[in-house]
C-alpha cells in the first residue's frame, strides 16, 4: 500500500485523493482551507474551444492538457462521473459536444457535464421559459438573467418568488435559502404560493437554492407539484451547486477512507528525513504544531492565484508556495494583467510547468523532485476562464497524477 | 432653455463649489456647470491631506502660511468632514541631517505650529512606522473627505438659492464684441441646449481650466501634473506621515476613512485626462513608500488611481519640472490681462486652501459686480456638512444596528454598508443608471473586494427601477472601472481578490468575454 499525501482540497486534491484511496493507498489530504468548490458553477468545463473531447488536440503548447491523452481524460470524466452518481448527484453529458447553459447574466456558457439541475435539455423548444429570483435574495437578479435572451428564446420576467420561510433578522445568503429548502417538509405550501405568478410559464429558470443535502428531493417535489421542469442558475457566491459538488467529494473521500486534515498547511519537505530528489515526508503547521506526514509520494493540488498555490510580489517575482518551486511566468519586468477586465490576463497562465508524468520542474528543467506531481490549478499554460477548461484541467491531471504517482 | 445669473461659475471641484458658497453667502445669484459629476475630478482624486502647511514650509512659504491659515479655519466650517489624526514628520537615517533645523525654522517663520517629540512616543503610537528613526515632530496635519467636502457644499449652495447642474458638456461662450456673456451648453442626460446669460463668468474647470479658457480664445499659464497615489485596504498608521526632508515621491501617508493612502508622484502630462494607472508608476511608489511603512507588502493595498493637478506655470517656469512649481493659487482677470470683459480664471492652489482661493476670487468678481456683504465662508458651518454624515462607516453601523436589516434595508455593499434602501434614495434624489454615480454618491463598490458583489446587486435594482438602464445596468461598465485601479496592485492579496473577480464575473455570472485576444 502506497503513503500518498495530496495537498489542497478543491475539485482536483480531492479527486486524486478518492481515485488514489480508490487504487488501494494510502491517502493522507491537507487542507489549510475549505478549497474552491464555494466559487464552482457545479458544471464541469472542459474546453469550450471546441468539441470537449478534442482538448487534448486542440489545446496549445504548453496548456496542461498536452501532458494528457484524450483517452486519459476520457476515463477521468468517466470515473467523476460514477463516483458523482453513487453519491446521488448524477451529471448530464451530450456525446461529443458541450452543453450550453444559461447564467445569472442571460448568457449561455458552455461546459461538457451538468449537475441535471442546470440542464435546459429537458425543456422543449417552444415552451414559455420564465425567470425569477427570490424576495429579498440579492444574489440573483431576474432581469438580469433575462437580458441575454438565452440565446434569443423569449424569457418572461417573474416577479421575485417569496422564500420558503418567513424573512429573519439577517439578509438572506444561497447557503440560507439552500437550508430552508432542505428543512421545509411541506414544498407542497411553497409551489402553491409560486403558483399563481407563474400561470402561463412552461419552465421556470431561478436561482441554485433548491437545496443542499436533499436537493435531488427538493427539486423533484417542487417541479411535481408545480408541474413544469425547474432549471437551476448559478448564482453569487456561496454558490450551491459547488457546495453540493464539495459535500458529494467529500463523501466519496471519506467512504474511500481518506484521511483528512483540516487546517493543515503544507510548508515543504523534512531535512533529514528527504533524500536527494525525493519528498519523503510533508511539513505543515496543523492546529496541534508542526507535524510530520510521511509521503512516499506527494500530490501538489494547491490552486492557482486566487488558492494561494503561488504568489507574486510587487516586483512580479513569485514561487509556489509549499515547496518553493519556479514559477513559469512571463512577468520578467512587464505587466501580468491586461488593461480591460475582460480581456485575457497573461497572469492566467502562471504556475508550475512539469514534465509528462505531471512532475514540476526545476530552475535546470528536470523534475525538482522524483516523487511529486501537481495536478489542477496550479499549472501553467491556460487560461481557464476563457477557454472553459478548468474542471477538465482538474480532473484530467488529477487522474494523469495518481497514475504516475502510483506507478 | 435659457437662464441668467450674476456669477457662473465653470467646474464643481472644491474652487469651483467654493467660489458658488462664498457668493452666494454675499448675496450674489450663482449657477455652476460641471461636465461629469461631483468628485469625478482632481478634488474627488486627492490624497486625503488637510495640509498644516509644514509639507511646504521650506519650499514655498507662502502656500505653507496659508495652509496653516486654512486648516485652523477649515477645522472649524467643515468639521463633518474632518478626522483630526494630527501628523508626524520623521527624520530618518541618512536624511540630509541640516534639513529638519532649517525646516523648523521655516515653519516657525510661516506660523506653522510644529513640536518635537521622541522618536520612541510615536513609535508607541505607530508600530508600523520604521524603527531607528532619527527625530519626529508633531504637526497639526489631518484627513479631509473631499468627497463629503463637495457634497456637502453642493447642498449648501442649493440650500442658498444657487444651482449646481452636473453632465453639462459641449462648453461654447457666448460673446458680445470682446466680452464674454455666457455660454452654450449640452445637458448630456437629456441631449438640450441650455443657454446661461451672466455677468461674470469664473473659469474654475482646474485642469481643463485651459480647455475652457481656449473656447474664449485664450491661453493659460498653466502646467498639468499626474499625481499616482495608492490605498491601503485598512489603516497602517492612524496618523498622517511624512518625510522630513524636500518633498518628493511616495512620502506622504494619509489615514482617512476605512484606508489610508500612500501619495504621490508628480509626473508632468499634456492632457487633463491622462489618468490611466501606470504599473512602473505604482510600483516605484511602493519602494518609496518601503522607507515610510517597511513591511508594506504584509498590508493589502486596495486601489490605486491618478489625480491631475492644475498648476500655474510663472513666466519662464518650465512645465517639464512640476514638481518644483509653486502650489499657490492664481486668479487671472482676462479683462485686466488679454482685454476679455466678464471671465476669470482661477489656476493652481490646493484643496486645504480652496476656501481662500474662493475668497479672493470673489472679492475679485465684487469689485467687478459691485460688493455686497463681506465674504463670510470663514465663519459660516456648511449646512450639508452637518446633515450628510453619509461617507463615515461607523455611523452606518450604528444606523443598522438600530433597526432590523431587513424588508428595503438589506445591504448591497457589504465592504461599505450601502443598504438597498441608499441607493432607492439615491436613485430618486439624482436619476442615473450609471453604477460609477452611484459609488461616488454612496461609495459602492470602494471596500476591499472592489464591487465583486455589490456591482451584480447594484445592477439589479438599477435595471428594476430605471426602465431606460441598459440590459446588464451597467454592470460591466462599471466593474472595468473598478479593474482600472486595481489591476497595477495585482501581486499578494490584491492577485488573488483580482482572480476571484475575474471566477465570479466570467465564470459564475456569465458575463460575455471577447472571443479571441493575444495570449
Amino acid at each position: 500500500m502506497k503513503q500518498l499525501v495530496v495537498v489542497g482540497a478543491g475539485l482536483a486534491g480531492l479527486y486524486a485523493s478518492c481515485l488514489a484511496a480508490r487504487r488501494g493507498s494510502d491517502v493522507t489530504l491537507l487542507t489549510s482551507g475549505r478549497g474552491g468548490l464555494g466559487l464552482s458553477s457545479g458544471r464541469i468545463e472542459v474546453w469550450s474551444r471546441g468539441p470537449p473531447d478534442r482538448a487534448p488536440s486542440e489545446a496549445p503548447r504548453g496548456h496542461p492538457y498536452r501532458r494528457v491523452s484524450a483517452s486519459d481524460l476520457r476515463a477521468a470524466v468517466d470515473e467523476f462521473r460514477d463516483m458523482m452518481t453513487e453519491q446521488g448527484l448524477p451529471y448530464e453529458q451530450r456525446p461529443g459536444a458541450n452543453l450550453l447553459l444559461p447564467t445569472a447574466l442571460g448568457a449561455l456558457r458552455a461546459a461538457a457535464l451538468t449537475p441535471g439541475s442546470q440542464s435546459l435539455s429537458r425543456i422543449p423548444p417552444e415552451a414559455q421559459l420564465g425567470v425569477a429570483g427570490v424576495e429579498g435574495f440579492r444574489d440573483f437578479s431576474a432581469p438580469l438573467a433575462a437580458a441575454g435572451k438565452l440565446g434569443r428564446r423569449p424569457v418572461r420576467v417573474i416577479p421575485d418568488l417569496p422564500p420558503p420561510s418567513p424573512p429573519g433578522h439577517r439578509d438572506l445568503y444561497s447557503t440560507d435559502l439552500a437550508t430552508q429548502f432542505d428543512s421545509r417538509e411541506d414544498l407542497e405550501e411553497v409551489a402553491q404560493r409560486w403558483s399563481v405568478a407563474l400561470r402561463g410559464v412552461e419552465a421556470l429558470l431561478m436561482p441554485a437554492v433548491l437545496g443542499w443535502r436533499h436537493h435531488a428531493k427538493v427539486h423533484h417535489t417542487l417541479e411535481q407539484h408545480l408541474g413544469i421542469p425547474i432549471v437551476e442558475i448559478p448564482t453569487l457566491p456561496p454558490s450551491v451547486p459547488g457546495l453540493r459538488l464539495e459535500r458529494a467529494l467529500h463523501l466519496a473521500a471519506f467512504a474511500a477512507g481518506v484521511d483528512y486534515v483540516e487546517g493543515s498547511r503544507a510548508v515543504g519537505r523534512v531535512a533529514g528525513r528527504s533524500r536527494g530528489r525525493r519528498a519523503d515526508a510533508v511539513a505543515a503547521f496543523t492546529p496541534g504544531g508542526m507535524r510530520v506526514y510521511p509521503a512516499q509520494a506527494v500530490i501538489l493540488a494547491t490552486g492557482g492565484a486566487l488558492h494561494g498555490g503561488w504568489r507574486l510580489n510587487s516586483e512580479g517575482e513569485g514561487r509556489e508556495s509549499v515547496f518553493g518551486l519556479p514559477l513559469a511566468h512571463q512577468a520578467d519586468g512587464g505587466e501580468w494583467t491586461a488593461p480591460q477586465m475582460a480581456s485575457p490576463q497573461p497572469y492566467s497562465y502562471f504556475g508550475l510547468r512539469v514534465d509528462r508524468d505531471l512532475r514540476p520542474l526545476a530552475a535546470d528543467g528536470t523534475p525538482a523532485f522524483e516523487n511529486v506531481f501537481a495536478a489542477g490549478g496550479i499549472l501553467a499554460g491556460a487560461d481557464r476562464t476563457r477557454d472553459g477548461s478548468r474542471q477538465g484541467i482538474d480532473l484530467a491531471t488529477a487522474y494523469r497524477a495518481v497514475r504516475a504517482a502510483l506507478e | 432653455m435659457k437662464l441668467s445669473t450674476e456669477i457662473l461659475v465653470i467646474g464643481a471641484g472644491a474652487t469651483g463649489l467654493g467660489i458658488a458658497w462664498d457668493a452666494c453667502l454675499r448675496g450674489y445669484k450663482v449657477i455652476v456647470l460641471e461636465q461629469g459629476d461631483l468628485a469625478e475630478g482632481t478634488s474627488g482624486r486627492y490624497h486625503g491631506l488637510l495640509h498644516s502647511g509644514a509639507r511646504y514650509a521650506v519650499s514655498d512659504p507662502a502656500s505653507a502660511a496659508d495652509c496653516a491659515a486654512e486648516n485652523a479655519i477649515l477645522r472649524q466650517v467643515v468639521s463633518p468632514c474632518i478626522e483630526d489624526t494630527g501628523g508626524v514628520f520623521l527624520v530618518l537615517p541618512g536624511d540630509p541631517p541640516e534639513y529638519p533645523d532649517r525646516w523648523q525654522r521655516a515653519c516657525q517663520s510661516a506660523s506653522v505650529p510644529v513640536e518635537e517629540i521622541p522618536p520612541s512616543r510615536i513609535l508607541q503610537r505607530e508600530p508600523a512606522l520604521p524603527h531607528g528613526m532619527e527625530r519626529a515632530f508633531h504637526v497639526k496635519d489631518a484627513a479631509l473627505d473631499s468627497f463629503q467636502l463637495l457634497h456637502s457644499l453642493a447642498r449648501s449652495i442649493e440650500e442658498a438659492g444657487g444651482q449646481v447642474r452636473l453632465r453639462h458638456a459641449g462648453l461654447r461662450f457666448l460673446r458680445h464684441r470682446s466680452r464674454v456673456t455666457g455660454v452654450e451648453v449640452q445637458d448630456r442626460r437629456t441631449g438640450r441646449t441650455l443657454r446661461i446669460e451672466s455677468e461674470l463668468i469664473v473659469n474654475a474647470a482646474g485642469p481643463w481650466a485651459g480647455r475652457v479658457a481656449s473656447r474664449a480664445g485664450l491661453r493659460l499659464p498653466l502646467a498639468l501634473s499626474r499625481g499616482t497615489m495608492i490605498a491601503f485596504a485598512g489603516r497602517p498608521v492612524q496618523t498622517v506621515v511624512n518625510r522630513c526632508t524636500f518633498p518628493g515621491d511616495g512620502d506622504i501617508v494619509v489615514p482617512i476613512g476605512t484606508v489610508a493612502v500612500l501619495g504621490t508622484t508628480d509626473e508632468p502630462v499634456s492632457a487633463p485626462d491622462h489618468t490611466q494607472i501606470e504599473t512602473d508608476e505604482v510600483q516605484a511608489l511602493v519602494r518609496l513608500g518601503r522607507v515610510l511603512l517597511p513591511d508594506i507588502d504584509q498590508h493589502r493595498l486596495l486601489r490605486a488611481w491618478v489625480g491631475i493637478r492644475p498648476l500655474y506655470r510663472p513666466p519662464g517656469g518650465r512645465s517639464s519640472q512640476t514638481r518644483s512649481l509653486p502650489r499657490a493659487h492664481y486668479i487671472l482677470d482676462h479683462d485686466a490681462l488679454h482685454g476679455v470683459p466678464g471671465l476669470i480664471s482661477v489656476l493652481g492652489g490646493k484643496l486645504t486652501t480652496y476656501r481662500r482661493m474662493a475668497e479672493q476670487t470673489v472679492d475679485v468678481a465684487a469689485s467687478q459686480l459691485g460688493a455686497r456683504r463681506p465674504c463670510q465662508t470663514s465663519s459660516t458651518s456648511l449646512r450639508g456638512a452637518r446633515h450628510h454624515p453619509y461617507h463615515r462607516l461607523p455611523d452606518r453601523l450604528a444606523r443598522l444596528d438600530r433597526g432590523p436589516a431587513k424588508g428595503p434595508h438589506e445591504i448591497v455593499c457589504e465592504c461599505e454598508l450601502v443598504t438597498r434602501h441608499d441607493i432607492h434614495d439615491a436613485l430618486e434624489r439624482a436619476p442615473t443608471t450609471d453604477l460609477d454615480d452611484l459609488r461616488r454618491g454612496l461609495r459602492l463598490g470602494m471596500g476591499p473586494c472592489q464591487a465583486a458583489f455589490c456591482a451584480y446587486r447594484a445592477a439589479d435594482i438599477v435595471r428594476k427601477s430605471m426602465p431606460q438602464a441598459p440590459a446588464d445596468g451597467g454592470l460591466i461598465p462599471f466593474l472595468e472601472e473598478r479593474w482600472r485601479g486595481i489591476r497595477a496592485l495585482a501581486w499578494g492579496p490584491m492577485l488573488r481578490q483580482v482572480e476571484l473577480n475575474q471566477r465570479i464575473t466570467f465564470e459564475l455570472l456569465g458575463a460575455a468575454a471577447p472571443k479571441t485576444g493575444p495570449s
